[in-house]
């Protein structure tokens, strides 16, 4: 044998010591590896020609979480160091015609599938420098970026006891612990005060009979005055970014069963909130004289089928939900020449640029040009009636179609020219009130939706008076709107000639069923964006192509992981004895009418309301900073990074930093980040490849796939104890050491009932990985041989009893689920063959009911700060703040942002192999016409100012800010009077910054903080003291609204 | 291994000490005599490969799996790699690029697979392309010939290798390539001005299927480097990782010499071409533009 490689096989002492050296006596960055030097002595004993990574036992397969869609993957290890990560070929995720499940994963080995660069370069994130270890808390004030370490045990008994926490930095303040604010802990209490607060929301019980009913525990409550702002505990404020199913659940959990807060917020209305949301509103069932219930929250185009597909504003091959799904078909088509492809985005986007047609729209008129489409399409009859015109189950069947709409169904009409809520069949004497009317040769039916014997066709165009009530169908509602300018008109509001949007139309229209327009997060992310993707939907439904092979369906889904449906072991919502009750009105006031609340005193309200909506991101901290509907008192951010990620985000830099409006604000974060620098206590948190979750099947797989991210390396935090076992220091190691601290329910001994304890993470996430395995369907897993249980432990040999041992793993499950549930493991999921995509003609997962295309409980609520209703149709309107005010900046320069294939918003900047080298800053996207306007060449440095930020300017904290600077990047592929700027740059903190740990200074990158943030820019709504604009209905924050000035440097 | 020969276990710095020793052509002329001998390291070995699974759904990318094994099947002087790149299908994802890096552990600077953009026209008639260039594996590559001790070569089956045990750093051959495609590895870590250098960067990586670490003095530091089809892949029966990474199913990879295979097939198409024809080097990767 002869050594090649005289390589010294392990990490040099040098190193440790450099990095020692680096960190003064403080070990906050650890050795990387327990025994780590051992791990490397053996990594090297080659022969020619060896490759061991396709070694089945260094193969564990996961989940990705560099961006939300989760992809299946296949992390490949040499010594228990991830070395590489492909696609999961066991999965339609990551291989397209994926292998069969049943394929042992020895054989499985030389299959590698497909994967996105952020993806490719996951191990970067695991592997971060500056990856939080222990546990820091400030020693100077909130965001001096002074720290020391502290035992783990030690900050939890802090947090949870409160006192003079910082005493010894010269603060004197008594800081409320947890203990003094989860103060309802009895469930029997909690659950009648929740039945009644129920009862005063529907005026059933006064404020006065609450409080005289439950006069001995008014003290549990915010202010028994409004007992819907629930209970003290609601004080506590979790708000989280991107979670997974599994994890999501696990820590709802905690926050809204254990602690008993309802403030549980999730990041997604910076996201594709409105998407989701419209789509389901326009997808919902009608059953027992209510709308709910079998809407879908992303029904996608079928782009292996697809022959002409229209994209407004989503980069589906670089962001979106699914670049590595999206691609291959598409690709497919266009080299085949079975599909064609338009692409309405202000910005020359990669998927534009293989467009036949490239339609570069101004920023916030998709609805308009949607309007425009659906007139030529009405005027020259190009939509499709019969599917429009069925308006029961009855009809559609009749005709051999799969489902039936709503744009026949009376809407009535108020005030004059108001649409208001459908005509019921009782108003008029003809029928029940939980039935429609739909009109038929001139005469009025009644109709119910689901309806299988009754084929009732309602008359698409009614614009008509019965019994004195005035009428209208809402096509014809809808075609008021699009006729109300002619094409002439809205071709000046989008900026996009006449005869484009004719040809696109007419393209659009001359594919039958396999036609499709897609949207994400351009349209909406606007203040007029629920209109643009109700618009945009509708141009679905008008070619009439749901569930149609090449048209439009839902995604395969999962199978379930809560263990709700029939012969799945693990039903958790039987799994939390004395679970406690939260209620009351969320701080984002989010799911509740203004109305219905007791703190309805008319118009305008202080702060909008979101009963559509959920997860109102931005709403949070301004809510806390004006205590509507009340203060908070603790917080704990995770996951999240609101200073970087929500628009304007530094508008609240002063409520984080102000320890009056948060008294207590903890950070769980895998990093000293852009946000939890600013925070009382960090505690380290574990990646996506030291930690567990079921994350649902992606937007574009039309088949069922269940991943599972489970732990594949060893995790880089410290051992802590919690309930006497030993773990990683992560977010569910604090959670349950405050949950046992303040000895609260659904932790510890038999917290999923007797017998049952929840003392390590498995003893929850395998419960999950159970139900996946158990649930009814097709490639239930089956018992493992020896072969693959050998191999199931050999494959985690790198991971010590803290994270991996497997007695403790099994005690998690009932024996006889054990070999099961491996076999799922060792394939990181359940999944379906491609081959069950589709029926004939059709696609097997199917949306499969009302297409709306008027939604009535849109069209009776107001906003509740300008007191104006909204529209349960599309309309276009301008931009607006929330008393409905017109936007208007005049300015130069309206700014969109984007993301780069190998850029998730604020956490690829560790990602050496991609974002740093590809790009190692991003700049000023600007169109070659106005640069030579403004004199600037590409390269020159400009400055931004925006009517929110006329000095142009990022404040870092209350005593440091820098200018809002970047490189002008000029380019023909974009706009001209638009300019973007990619939202994964100009980082503060994430390791970019200097800090100080235990007196030593911990050098940063400098290169993680090159580039330019858009964050500071984006234009605040003049009401609501330093909240971005937002769409009002789906929640989402404004992107792509505000209008700036580039000062040329 | 008893095939090594003694000319193979002179590790470079044995090499240049003896060329500055004896200061004449003898002992490199010796080199270049063996080297060819000296069979890649992972070429000529039959090792195992492995099946596909059973059941595998028919379409171009299990038939390139299929293929591959098929050629490996013959001898390797009866292979000719090639690569076929549709520009239509590329979306720029650039995951062809890290997924080599990571692969390959490639070093700061280092690409062996950059996809080049361009954007062309004026607004609104505007485009932007995308061309991955990996190493061309010329039939007439003119980085071989300005090797002074002949570390890289033309393998029997098309493929450019580089024995890192030869190469002396010279960069000849970077100045050679006439596609750029060749790197150096200045020996630098992503990791190395942090607080700690990760341990990615630290264990073997197994490029020509053998096994080496990245440290100071030691190959692949200091050493030219290129893209090599990811040799140690196609010899175990698995596809390049661009290939299999790739998201538009851009990349094709096969034998040339096999007249049934798909990228045969694609080659005969009226877009094909390939990159800088006239100066003839005869690239072994093609473009279908």
């Amino acid at each position: 044998m002869t050594d090649n490689h005289k390589a010294c096989p392990h990490l040099s002492r040098r190193d440790f010591l450099k990095s020692s050296a680096f960190l003064g006596s403080t070990s906050f960055l650890a050795t990387t590896l327990a025994g780590a030097e051992r791990s490397y002595a053996n990594a090297v004993k080659s022969e020619d020609g060896t490759y061991p990574l396709i070694q089945p036992e260094n193969i564990l397969y996961s989940a990705c979480l560099q961006c939300t869609v989760a992809c299946s993957i296949k992390v490949k290890l040499i010594d228990g160091v991830a070395v590489k990560i492909d696609g999961n070929p066991y999965s339609t995720m990551t291989l397209a015609k994926n292998i069969p499940y049943a394929t042992k994963p020895h054989d499985a080995v030389t299959i590698d599938g497909k994967l996105c660069p952020k993806g490719q370069a996951g191990i970067q994130h695991a592997y971060d420098p500056y990856r939080l270890r222990r546990v820091l808390k400030r020693k100077g004030p909130r965001g001096s970026n002074e720290w020391e370490v502290i035992p783990f045990d030690q900050a939890i008994t802090e947090v949870v006891e409160g006192g003079k926490l910082f005493s010894h930095i010269g603060e004197d303040t008594d800081i409320p612990g947890l203990k003094d604010i989860i103060i309802l802990k009895d469930a029997t209490v909690a659950k009648a005060m929740k039945d009644d607060v129920d009862k005063i929301r529907k005026k059933e019980m006064t404020v006065a009979e609450f409080k005289e009913k439950h006069k001995n525990n008014l003290h549990y409550l915010i202010d028994p005055n409004h007992p819907d702002k629930g209970p003290k505990n609601n004080q506590f404020l979790y708000q989280v970014g991107r979670i997974h199913n599994g994890r999501k659940e696990f820590t709802q959990r905690w926050v809204k069963d254990s602690m008993g807060s309802v403030n549980w917020i999730e990041k997604t209305t910076l996201c594709g909130q409105t998407s989701n949301k419209s789509w389901t509103f326009s997808t919902m069932g009608y059953t027992s004289g209510k709308w709910g219930g079998g809407g879908h929250k992303s029904p996608r185009p079928d782009h292996w089928n697809n022959e002409f597909l229209l994209v407004f504003g989503t980069i589906i091959f670089e962001a979106a939900y699914g670049p590595v799904q999206q691609s291959e078909p598409i690709t497919e088509g266009i080299n085949s020449g079975r599909l064609k492809i338009a692409v309405v985005d202000p910005r020359m986007t990669k998927v534009a640029s293989k467009a036949w047609k490239w339609l570069p729209v101004k920023p916030g008129t998709d609805g308009a040009f949607a309007l425009a489409m659906i007139r030529w399409m009405l005027e020259n009859d190009r939509y499709d009636k019969k599917y429009l015109a069925n308006a029961t189950k009855a009809a559609a069947n009749a005709d051999g179609e799969l489902g039936y709409s709503n744009a026949t169904y009376l809407v009535k009409i108020v005030d004059g020219d108001r649409a208001e809520k459908h005509l019921r069949a009782s108003e008029i004497g003809i029928g029940t009130e939980e039935q429609f009317v739909v009109m038929q040769n001139g005469q009025p039916v009644a109709v119910t939706p689901e309806d299988k014997v009754d084929a009732i066709e309602g008359e698409l165009f009614a614009d008509t008076e019965i019994e004195g009530i005035k009428v209208k169908s809402p096509l014809q509602i809808i075609k008021e709107e699009a006729f109300s300018k002619t094409l002439e008109q809205w071709s000046e509001v989008t900026g996009i000639e006449v005869k484009d949007i004719i040809e696109v139309t007419k393209e659009f229209t001359s594919y039958g069923r396999k036609a499709g327009v897609e949207f994400y997060r351009g349209p909406i992310k606007h203040t007029n964006g629920w209109y643009n993707a109700h618009a945009l939907i509708i141009l679905n439904f008008l070619v009439g192509n749901p569930d149609w092979k090449g048209g439009t369906s839902k995604p395969g889904g999962g199978w379930n992981y809560m263990g709700a449906n029939a012969g799945q072991p693990y039903d958790f919502k039987k799994l939390h004895p004395n679970k406690v009750n939260n209620f009351g009105i969320p701080i984002t006031r989010e799911g509740w009418n203004y109305e219905e609340s007791t703190l309805f005193e008319g118009y305008p309200a202080k702060r909008p309301w979101y009963p559509f909506s959920g997860n109102v991101a931005q709403e949070t901290w301004a809510s806390a900073n004006d205590e509507y509907p009340y203060g908070i008192k603790a917080a704990l951010i995770s996951s999240h990074t609101p200073m970087y990620s929500i628009p304007g985000g530094q508008a609240q830099l002063k409520t984080l930093l102000d320890p009056k409006k948060v008294p207590l604000l903890i950070s769980c974060d895998i990093i000293v980040g852009d946000t939890s620098q600013y925070s009382d206590y960090i505690f380290p948190d574990i990646t996506y490849l030291e930690r567990w979750a079921t994350p649902g099947a992606g937007h574009h797989d039309r088949v069922k796939n269940s991943q599972i991210r489970q732990p594949v390396i060893e995790p880089l935090t410290e051992t802590v104890e919690v309930f006497g076992e030993k773990m990683p220091a992560s977010l569910e190691a604090l959670m349950m050491a405050i949950a046992e601290k303040l000895n609260s329910s659904g932790f510890g001994k038999d917290a999923f009932g007797q017998g049952m304890d929840l003392v390590r993470m498995e003893d929850y996430y395998l419960k999950n990985v159970a139900n996946v395995t158990f649930d009814k369907g097709l490639n239930m897993p089956e018992d493992v041989q020896d072969d693959e249980m050998k191999l199931f432990r050999e494959s985690r040999r790198h991971l010590t009893p803290a994270i991996f041992d497997e007695e403790k793993w099994k005690k998690a499950l009932k024996p006889e689920e054990w070999k099961k549930v491996v076999y799922a493991l060792n394939r990181g999921g359940r999944f379906e063959s491609h081959e069950e995509t589709y029926d004939g003609e059709t696609i097997k997962k199917r949306l499969g009911g009302m297409s709306r295309l008027y939604l009535e409980e849109v069209a009776t609520t107001r906003h509740a700060v300008s007191g104006k209703y909204f529209y349960g149709y599309p309309i276009y309107q301008t931009v607006l703040d929330s008393m409905g005010k017109e936007v208007n900046d005049k300015r130069e320069f309206k700014l969109i942002t984007f993301k780069e294939v190998w850029g998730t918003q604020s956490r690829t900047i560790s990602n050496y192999w991609s974002q740093v080298s590809i790009m190692p800053e991003n700049g000023v996207l600007m169109n070659s016409i106005d640069a030579q306007k403004l004199g600037i060449k590409n390269g020159d440095m400009v400055q931004i100012q925006s009517a929110s930020n006329p000095e142009g300017i990022h404040l870092l904290d209350l005593g440091k800010s820098r200018p809002v600077i970047g490189k002008a990047k000029v380019v023909e592929g974009i706009r001209p009077g638009v300019v973007g700027i990619s939202t994964h740059f100009g980082h503060w903190g994430y390791g970019s910054n200097d800090i100080v740990v235990d007196g030593a200074i911990i050098k940063g990158e400098a290169k993680r903080g090159a580039g330019v943030h858009p964050n500071p820019l984006f234009r605040l709504d003049d009401n609501l003291r330093g909240t971005t604009l937002s769409e009002p209905i789906g929640g989402s924050a404004s992107f792509y609204d505000t209008e700036v000035t580039i000062i040329p440097l | 291994m008893s095939s090594k020969s003694d000319e193979q276990k002179m590790d470079r710095r044995s090499l240049i000490k003896a060329g500055v020793t004896v200061g004449s052509g003898v002992l490199l002329a010796s080199a270049i005599k063996t080297s060819t001998s000296v069979a890649d390291v992972v070429g000529g070995k039959s090792t195992q490969i492995k099946d596909l699974p059973k059941g595998m759904a028919d379409d171009e990318f299990s038939r390139m799996q299929t293929e591959l094994l098929k050629a490996l099947a013959k001898p390797e002087t009866e292979n000719h790699w090639i690569m076929v790149i549709d520009q239509r299908k590329c979306v720029g994802c650039i995951s062809c690029t890290v997924a080599c890096k990571a692969e390959n552990a490639l070093p700061p600077g280092a690409v062996y697979r950059p996809v080049i953009e361009h954007e062309i026209g004026t607004f609104p008639n505007v485009r932007r392309s995308f061309l991955p260039r990996p190493c061309m594996h010329c039939e007439n590559p003119p980085c071989v010939s300005v090797c002074p001790v002949n570390a890289t070569y033309k393998r029997p089956d098309g493929i450019v290798s580089i024995n890192y045990e030869r190469c002396i750093g010279c960069r000849y051959c970077l100045n050679a390539c006439p596609y750029g495609a060749r790197q150096f590895d200045w020996g630098e870590y992503y990791t190395e001005n942090t607080p700690e250098i990760q341990p990615y960067e630290k264990v073997a990586n197994y490029e020509y299927g053998i096994g080496r670490v990245r440290e100071k003095g030691n190959s692949p530091i200091g050493n030219a480097r290129k893209c090599h089809f990811c040799v140690h892949r196609i010899k175990k029966g698995m596809l390049p990782t661009c290939v299999t990474t790739c998201m538009g199913r851009a990349t094709y990879f096969g034998d040339l010499n096999d007249k049934k295979s798909l990228v045969h097939e694609l080659i005969g198409s009226a877009r094909v071409m390939r990159l800088k024809e006239e100066l003839g080097t005869k690239p072994s990767v093609y473009y279908l533009v």
